[in-house]
């Protein structure tokens, strides 16, 4: 069974959602470093809070019933997770990284934990009585070829984390809080002689961002599957922090970032069917992370270089 | 109506163990300028960052306008009247202009931040003061100038009418210097108050109606301008008179030590890039290099010293090619470095006096024996040092953190000057030292020249370069604009090359 031969199968329209699908969860997590990254604040617990999203929204939505509580009581949990962050990394003055790190295991074996108090089991937890978030379908798209496979039966929070990006690229540049965010982020005596409370900032900033963390666990639990597995982010935050990187906090290009990482992921899922090892397939988001990453601040680097140099005269000058 | 729209009565403030200010005392009259004098970290600026609410103060009472005011941040100084252009500007570089003058008070359109208002807003005070400057662009783009203008339109759009000018004079050129203070002339005849620090004697005298004086924490008392003199100032700033004038007995300028021929370097800034710069250094002399701060000059230091990569030219020591050499090789060759920045590149501040005495010679004999270190060696040396030095504490096991500005700078230049080395580069040697520290490393400088080292000195101090070179190179925008020989040299003519020559100036003209 030749790979190339199914080229066709692999490359087709139903990537272009695939795509789209596998990288939502990666924006949420992008965006919520991100918007700490303004205040640089580098949210290494990013993966932390969604995980503890994830938990909570699939605990909330199988004891209630309702996936909005779901959402919102994972929003609430991830804040929580931020807020613990940020008293400790603004008040007490530690290490952001140390934290996130601690953040980040303390995720990992709360969720464990409460997984069998609550729910009496290991590994993972599926039931019917977890409402998921629901899909959105267009009944006049049914008949319409491609359209059809490309926009109908979205999740919710799919459509919504479209809408989201564009509200937090207005929120950053076009807003009285976003400009102080920034000249907070970038030099915070500054903003403190204008009289900006510039800790008050700091926390708003990582407050925000860890209820988009916990909405990001809540549509990896309740969007992209409807169960709770442990250690179901996968390290999604962590790519989430590396997009944010590539796209300089921009929620904008951070999101094409996230894009990259999610074909990757389809991409290789599909080859798996054709005779890619799975191991081979289950490395290729990491690669593509390392790759990203390294080529972007290649790029960087380059720009810089040639920005100081004295032998080009620069346009600009004057 | 009251004498005083500003009092500060007994104010004590301490950071940690430093006793910044002991016993302040301060007022201001309204439409007066009022200056406020003293060495380097005598608690001026502390006194008049309390005034901004910068931070708290431990005890004493500041009244303005007859409000005792008990908790003030900048944002309460600012809503009573107060508002302040810091020596280190206060501005975002990645932030335009116009958005760090808003910054903290922006105008609202809805859910935006009305931009065109805020243009409109500030083009009135451009207008009024004839204050040029650039809203569009980066304030990373702007010159030092022009950023100052940008701080002051700042504490104007806040409505402020008592303005703090902390050094403002620092980083600018004789001429800039001029129209700041038709700026502040301007300021003062439309019924604002200004506060203005600074330790240039002749500049206090120039616009204050009255000076205050502090020395080591504590109020020295206030006079009226015209009723004083320098000299009077002088005493009251450091309880004796000082003399700084070297007496310059030339001595016998030999062979070239360093040779820079047509060298071209990269910098972060535009006008920081070199481009093309000649120059040598003799044997036996001091040659000034005078500008701008951040027209080059660190990046000159950085190329020659092999800490910045040389991009085209190249440069010679003791007739050896040392061009993009590591910094140790270079070294080696018969160089000793004062870096401009003594707490990041000078000193390590963990680490002991001793240790920092030695620590380019750490592995070299007698201080290394083998593996070991031969401590019995260093601290033979360090006593020798301290002693030679006036280094205080005299204790030379104690970090170099326990040091007050002036003695660690003195713990760099003991250890670079005793090396003894053909060439010495001493960047900003005397920035944010005491006066008593200053006329010792001066005094060192020129021992050194006698002694037949060539010494490559850079200063922002106009003063300071004209007083010890023999020589004076001026740049503009990393290129040379003129080199003037110390007795033809003054504040004038070199004020002028350091704004390009007089070319350059005639052709800004004719453009705006």
């Amino acid at each position: 069974m030749g790979l190339f031969e199914n080229l066709d199968k692999i490359f087709n329209v139903s990537l272009i959602y695939a795509t789209f699908r596998a990288s939502t969860p990666i924006i949420y997590a992008a965006l919520c470093a991100a918007l700490t990254q303004q205040a640089n604040i580098l949210n290494i617990g990013t993966e932390g809070i969604m995980l503890v999203g994830a938990f909570t929204a699939v605990a909330v939505s199988y004891i209630t019933g309702s996936w909005f509580f779901g959402i919102i009581a994972a929003m609430m949990g991830g804040a929580l997770i931020a807020m613990i962050m940020a008293v400790g990394h603004i008040k007490y003055n530690s290490d952001i990284c140390a934290i996130g790190m601690g953040i980040n295991m303390l995720a990992i074996a709360l969720t464990k934990f409460l997984l069998s108090v609550m729910f009496g089991t290991t590994g993972s937890f599926a039931n019917p009585d977890i409402i998921p978030i629901p899909r959105i379908h267009f009944a006049f798209l049914e008949n319409v070829p491609v359209l059809n496979d490309l926009l109908n039966d979205w999740c919710f929070t799919e459509w919504f984390v479209i809408l989201f990006v564009i509200i937090l690229q207005f929120l950053f540049y076009k807003t009285v809080w976003g400009l102080r965010l920034r000249a907070v982020g970038q030099f915070p005596m500054a903003a403190q002689t204008t009289g900006i409370h510039v800790n008050a900032v700091k926390y708003q900033a990582m407050l925000i961002s860890g209820l988009v963390g916990g909405l990001a666990g809540a549509h990896l639990s309740l969007g992209y599957s409807t169960q709770f597995v442990e250690n179901m982010t996968n390290n999604r935050g962590f790519m989430g922090v590396a997009a944010m990187y590539f796209g300089g906090a921009n929620p904008v290009l951070t999101s094409v970032g996230c894009l990259l990482f999610g074909f990757s992921d389809s991409v290789g899922a599909r080859l798996q069917a054709y005779g890619l090892p799975a191991q081979f397939v289950l490395m290729m988001p990491y690669v593509v992370t390392v790759v990203i990453l390294a080529i972007s601040m290649i790029i960087k680097l380059r720009a810089e270089k040639k920005r100081e140099s004295s032998l080009i005269t620069n346009e600009a000058r004057g | 109506m009251r004498e005083y729209i500003v009092e500060m009565n007994h104010i004590v403030k301490s950071f940690g163990e430093v006793r910044a200010v002991r016993n302040g005392e301060f007022t201001l009259r309204k439409g007066e300028v009022h200056s406020l004098i003293g060495e380097n970290g005598t608690g001026k600026s502390t006194m008049m960052k309390l005034l901004y609410g910068m931070y708290p103060i431990d005890s004493g009472e500041i009244i303005i306008n007859g409000e005792k005011i008990e908790k003030l941040d900048p944002k309460s100084a600012i809503a009573h009247g107060v508002g302040m252009v810091h020596q280190e500007f206060m501005l975002v570089n990645d932030l335009t202009v116009l958005e760090n003058v808003i910054l903290g008070f922006e105008p609202k359109k809805g859910l935006t931040i009305d931009f065109e208002k805020a243009r409109k807003d500030i083009q009135h005070f451009i207008d009024r003061y004839q204050m040029d400057i650039q809203l569009d662009k980066k304030v990373s783009q702007i010159s030092v100038g022009e950023a100052q203008r940008v701080e002051i339109i700042k504490t104007l759009m806040r409505g402020v009418d008592i303005i703090i000018l902390d050094e403002p004079t620092a980083v600018l050129t004789p001429q800039e210097t001029r129209k700041l203070f038709e700026i502040l002339a301007n300021l003062k005849a439309e019924g604002k108050s200004l506060v203005f620090i600074s330790h240039k004697l002749n500049e206090v005298m120039e616009i204050s109606d009255r000076i205050s004086v502090m020395r080591q924490g504590q109020y020295m008392g206030t006079v009226d301008k015209d009723k004083t003199s320098p000299l009077e100032l002088t005493k009251m700033m450091i309880g004796r008179e000082v003399f700084l004038n070297i007496d310059k007995t030339y001595s016998k300028v030999g062979g070239k030590v360093l040779e820079v021929k047509d060298i071209w370097v990269s910098s972060l800034k535009e006008t920081s890039k070199i481009r093309g710069m000649s120059l040598h250094v003799n044997e036996g002399e001091i040659v000034g290099i005078a500008g701008i701060d951040g027209n080059g000059q660190s990046e000159l230091i950085e190329a020659i010293t092999g800490l910045r990569k040389v991009e085209k030219g190249s440069v010679i020591l003791n007739g050896q090619d040392i061009t993009n050499k590591k910094p140790r090789a270079i070294r080696e060759t018969g160089l000793a470095h004062i870096p401009e920045n003594r707490n990041t590149r000078g000193l390590n501040h963990t680490m002991s006096i001793e240790d920092n005495l030695i620590a380019v010679e750490i592995d070299k004999e007698p201080y290394t024996k083998g593996i070991m270190m031969n401590v019995d060696a260093s601290s033979k040396y360090a006593e020798e040092m301290v002693k030679q030095f006036d280094i205080r504490p005299t204790d030379y096991k104690l970090p170099t953190s326990a040091l007050s500005g002036g003695n660690a700078q003195k713990v760099v230049v003991a250890r670079e000057v005793s090396m003894n080395k053909k060439l010495l580069i001493a960047s900003q040697p005397t920035r944010g030292v005491d006066i008593g520290a200053i006329e010792t490393i001066r005094n060192t400088l020129e021992i050194a020249k006698k002694k037949g080292t060539g010494v490559l000195l850079v200063s922002a101090e106009l003063e300071e370069i004209i007083s010890l070179s023999d020589r004076i190179i001026v740049i503009h925008e990393g290129r040379i604009t003129g080199e003037l020989a110390a007795n033809e040299a003054n504040e004038n003519n070199l004020g002028l090359l350091m704004m390009g020559g007089e070319d350059e100036l005639e052709k800004g003209e004719t453009e705006s």
